[in-house]
């Protein structure tokens, strides 16, 4: 039982990013129905733009975060600009304009800052750890949760609260119709995908000083998150976050039983096996089939 | 026309999400019969069709297909027992060329293996060209079915099905976006099939119905409103109700 | 009438091509040179294969290298199990097994001892993966972009574990030390006459075989399941039947692709099976033609001649691959059927203006219906 514990809270740490990144993923596919490629490489250029603050200008993890979710979300901007837009129609050559953005910024990383490991260090009041409830808990990965049900709750409230998110539901339910009452589709769309992209980042930028950076780190990222979108469903928030936990918890306990590799194996055969079974995601409504 | 039921369905009712679109639908249809399907907007005429044809599973009912229970076959195996279906939004195979398009409906043999050392240009051509000249589309055979007009891809989707050649032929608005000439030729073909096939037609062109059914059903509210034919329909002062604020049913 | 000239002229363009391919040996009597071409012929092959799934059938296949990686290491295995004496350890055990300290030879590797087992796990391994996966994917008829994703995760999914199972694998390193494949009294020498042949060759039948297949009912079906799946499934086709088929006939031929590559490069390896190998049968396939069998290949065999003839420095490659991401975009965007669309434009120039005209109509006929269909979806 003891040993279980910490387990959960393992699981628990893998949720939190898994839902980060998956989050963004979701409503990218769940808006715009483009299924983002490039979303791991989102993740690799937020780890990487914490590394450059911190080695180069000297300002630690948790100041930069939100410079990150900016610039991050700035090159996701520009890639919605460029590019998505004109595919807007076309959903399996997203998959290829995105997947040649990814390898693009990969290669530009891997040149620009070369191909070796970086390492970023935690922020100084985090390294050590805490005792909760008589458990010896590390604080960084209690910061990284605290944060990601944060994001989450700030998402639920731009989606659900705000004039922005009504106009997002609105071009989500039918972008024609919405165009007709004057709501400006692509703007929606491309502070979407930035949005998205910022998410991804900070993500990034959170495990960067548990794992090592490089410039392919974000394929393993972008894989388990799809993971979850499919698993989730698009049509829910609430999808999103269950199943993020689910595969985050199969994850974390897998590997403790064999190994990291063995987990992912599994995780995915889950998913494949769930699919036929619910095709639409675990937590999808009926609706009527166009 | 002896009355052999072809199609029968008992107390369909289907579901999405707590919305119901369709409850308590009962209605039989005859071998060699053409049946017209009318009603208000959202009376589930639609959904009606795609509960037959297996597009949508009713929550609740039985569908008896040629005396069999049907009611949880997919759709390719409804297909294979003799529904074929035709879509309000004309759905036909834009990137392939006509020919292709009446080749792929043509399906006597529907396995994968088979298929493999079936190639085009057999002796089933000459039908197909047949087929084409039917629908006036002889000319076109070779383009791309995505070249063709509103009015072709309709007539096209219509040829697919006597490709298909089904028993039981349903049809969701076949003469939309039709002029008065092609809807008149519609008609035409339509009492041209009756008989040997089966037809169930949704319409909204109240002309077009007068000119082709014996029967009329009307639909309203996801159930069955009345029955009988045209003349009779109109008179019934439940349908006129129903239609009340949409026009009257001649011009609904 | 024109169906017919354009078919005949399509089967002249596949044998020049397959002409071409054919007599390069006699022309260049380099074993390096040859070595290099056979390797460009390979990936042809795979390129091939993925335009019978994603071009004609519309099935992105992201994870088309996985039938290519496990089709090199059935081939590896029973070339390996013939290095005895000098690469293996003691009672025929390969040298990495010893290393590792794996007692008695694993039960998947006793049968590579024949060859005639090896080469049909080549094609049937890749063919029952993709079969499995097929199996519970296509069903569920989930849309084009998830089994691409899919797809991908697999591919992620067997290379970790292949790398994770080094006492049985080779891991990192792969199986490398292997001998040369001695068949019906020829020997396949990497840098041979003979291993170019067999490329070329098996490239040339993939591509008559290929072009039979597409034309054949079960290929039109496929397109049609291509330009409107959910339509093929109401005239009574099991369309997860066809999707399947088609993705497990890609695979297999994949698999023969990478045993083909397992002798010209001596060795197998797990990066054979990784994303970028992957990412690259894409880009091939895109740059080429997708809906086009010898464009696809050429696609594969132009880009990495190219890539080939610059240079191999890892700096260079990596320049590269920023260039290939580039133009893969541009091709995605502006020429969505790949370059060999311009020869088929330059043919049809003199229908050009009816189509034109035609196309217009095409667009807003598709408009039209896309606002149709959402509202029917209310």
């Amino acid at each position: 039982m003891s040993s279980i514990i910490p387990q959960i809270s393992v699981g628990l740490s893998i949720a939190s990013i898994l839902l980060l990144i998956a989050l963004g993923l979701a409503i990218i596919y769940g808006t715009m129905g483009v299924i983002n490629l490039a979303h791991g490489e989102f993740v690799m250029l937020g780890a990487y733009a914490v590394w450059f603050l911190q080695t180069f200008l000297g300002i630690g993890l948790i100041a930069g975060l939100v410079l990150v979710f900016l610039l991050v979300g700035f090159v996701g901007w520009l890639v919605e600009l460029t590019l998505i837009r004109r595919l807007y129609d076309r959903p399996l050559d997203t998959i290829l304009a995105t997947w040649g953005v990814g390898v693009i910024l990969q290669q530009a990383v891997r040149l620009g800052a070369g191909a070796e490991l970086r390492y970023v260090k935690m922020p100084d009041f985090l390294v050590n750890p805490v005792h909760v409830m008589g458990y010896e808990e590390s604080a960084y990965r209690i910061f990284i949760f605290v944060l990601a049900v944060a994001l989450l709750l700030a998402t639920y409230f731009l989606i659900f609260r705000t004039e922005f998110g009504l106009r997002l539901r609105a071009v989500t339910q039918n972008r024609d119709i919405a165009r007709c009452f004057g709501i400006n589709a692509a703007r929606i769309y491309s502070l979407t995908f930035a949005y998205g992209a910022g998410l991804a980042g900070v993500a990034g930028a959170l495990v960067s000083p548990l794992k090592s950076v490089s410039p392919d780190m974000g394929t393993n990222y972008v894989v388990d998150a799809f993971m979850v979108v499919v698993v989730g469903g698009v049509q829910s928030l609430l999808g999103t976050v269950a199943s993020s936990y689910l595969i985050g918890q199969a994850n974390g306990v897998l590997a403790f039983l064999s190994n990291d590799t063995m987990a992912k194996a599994v995780v995915f055969l889950g998913m494949v096996v769930l699919i036929r079974l619910f095709p639409q995601g675990l937590f999808a409504m009926r609706l009527r089939r166009s | 026309m002896a009355g052999e039921r072809i199609l029968e369905l008992q107390d369909i009712a289907v579901e999405f999400s707590g919305f119901k679109a369709v409850s308590g639908l009962n209605l039989g249809i005859d071998r060699g019969e053409l049946r017209c399907l009318i009603g208000p907007n959202g009376a589930g005429k639609t959904t009606a069709l795609d509960v037959i044809c297996g597009k949508v599973k009713p929550s609740a009912g039985r569908i008896t297909l040629k005396g069999q229970d049907v009611t949880r076959l997919p759709e390719y195996k409804l297909a294979r027992r003799g529904v074929g279906r035709k879509f309000q939004v004309p759905s036909v195979f834009r990137q392939l060329s006509v020919r292709d398009n009446l080749e792929v409906a043509y399906c006597k043999h529907l396995g994968v293996f088979g298929n493999l050392l079936g190639f085009k240009r057999g002796a089933e051509n000459d039908g197909l060209e047949k087929l084409a000249e039917l629908v006036g589309l002889e000319e076109v055979l070779d383009q791309p079915a995505g070249y063709l007009s509103h009015g072709q891809t309709q007539w096209l989707e219509i040829a697919l099905l006597l490709a298909q050649d089904s028993e039981v032929i349903l049809l969701d608005e076949p003469t939309a976006g039709m002029t008065a000439q092609e809807t008149m030729h519609t008609a035409k073909i339509f009492n041209a099939l009756r008989g040997r096939h089966t037809l169930l037609v949704v319409e909204h062109d109240m002309a077009f119905v007068r000119e082709i059914s014996d029967v009329i059903t009307v639909m309203h509210q996801g159930r069955v409103l009345a029955e009988g034919r045209a003349a009779e329909v109109q008179k019934d002062p439940a349908v006129r109700e129903a239609y009340l604020g949409s026009g009257g049913i001649a011009d609904a | 009438m024109t169906r017919n000239r354009d078919a005949i002229l399509r089967l002249v363009g596949y044998a020049l091509f397959c002409a071409a391919i054919l007599v390069v040996p006699l022309f260049v009597d380099n074993g390096y040179l040859l070595n290099k071409f056979a390797r460009y012929l390979v990936f042809g092959i795979l390129s091939l294969a993925l335009s019978l799934s994603w071009g004609y059938a519309g099935i992105l296949n992201l994870g088309q290298a996985v039938g290519f990686g496990l089709g090199s290491y059935c081939m590896a295995m029973a070339l390996k199990l013939r290095t005895i004496p000098i690469q293996t350890g003691a009672g025929g055990l390969p040298d990495f097994m010893v290393w590792n300290n794996v007692q008695a030879l694993p039960w998947f590797w006793v049968p590579f001892h024949s060859y005639a087992f090896a080469i049909a796990a080549g094609m049937a391994v890749p063919a029952v993966v993709a079969f499995l996966i097929g199996w519970f994917v296509f069903p569920a008829r989930v849309s084009g972009v998830y089994v691409a994703i899919i797809t991908l995760a697999m591919l992620v999914v067997i290379n970790l574990v292949i790398i994770d199972q080094q006492p049985y694998t080779g891991g990192f390193n792969g199986i490398t030390d292997l001998t040369t494949l001695k068949l019906f009294g020829i020997e396949f020498d990497a840098y041979s006459d003979a291993t170019y042949y067999l490329a070329a060759i098996t490239l040339s039948l993939c591509l008559f075989l290929g072009l039979a297949f597409v034309n054949s009912k079960t290929g039109l079906i496929l397109q049609a399941i291509r330009d409107d799946e959910t339509r093929v499934w109401y005239f009574g086709y099991n369309v997860a039947a066809y999707q399947n088929f088609v993705f497990c006939l890609s695979a297999a031929i994949a698999g023969f692709a990478g045993m083909l590559y397992t002798l010209v490069m001596e060795f197998a390896s797990p990066t054979f099976l990784a994303v970028p190998i992957s990412l690259s049968i894409v880009i091939w396939c895109a740059v080429g033609g997708r809906a086009s069998l010898v464009g696809a290949a050429l696609g594969a065999i132009v880009v990495t001649g190219v890539q080939g003839s610059l240079s191999d420095t890892p700096a260079f490659l990596d320049t590269w691959m920023l260039i290939m991401g580039g133009l893969f975009i541009v091709i995605v965007l502006f020429l969505p059927n790949g370059l060999i669309s311009l020869i088929d434009l330059a043919l049809g120039k003199r229908r050009r203006g009816r189509a034109a005209t035609a196309a217009a109509s095409v667009v807003a006929i598709e408009r039209s219906e896309s606002s149709r269909r959402q509202s029917a979806a209310r």
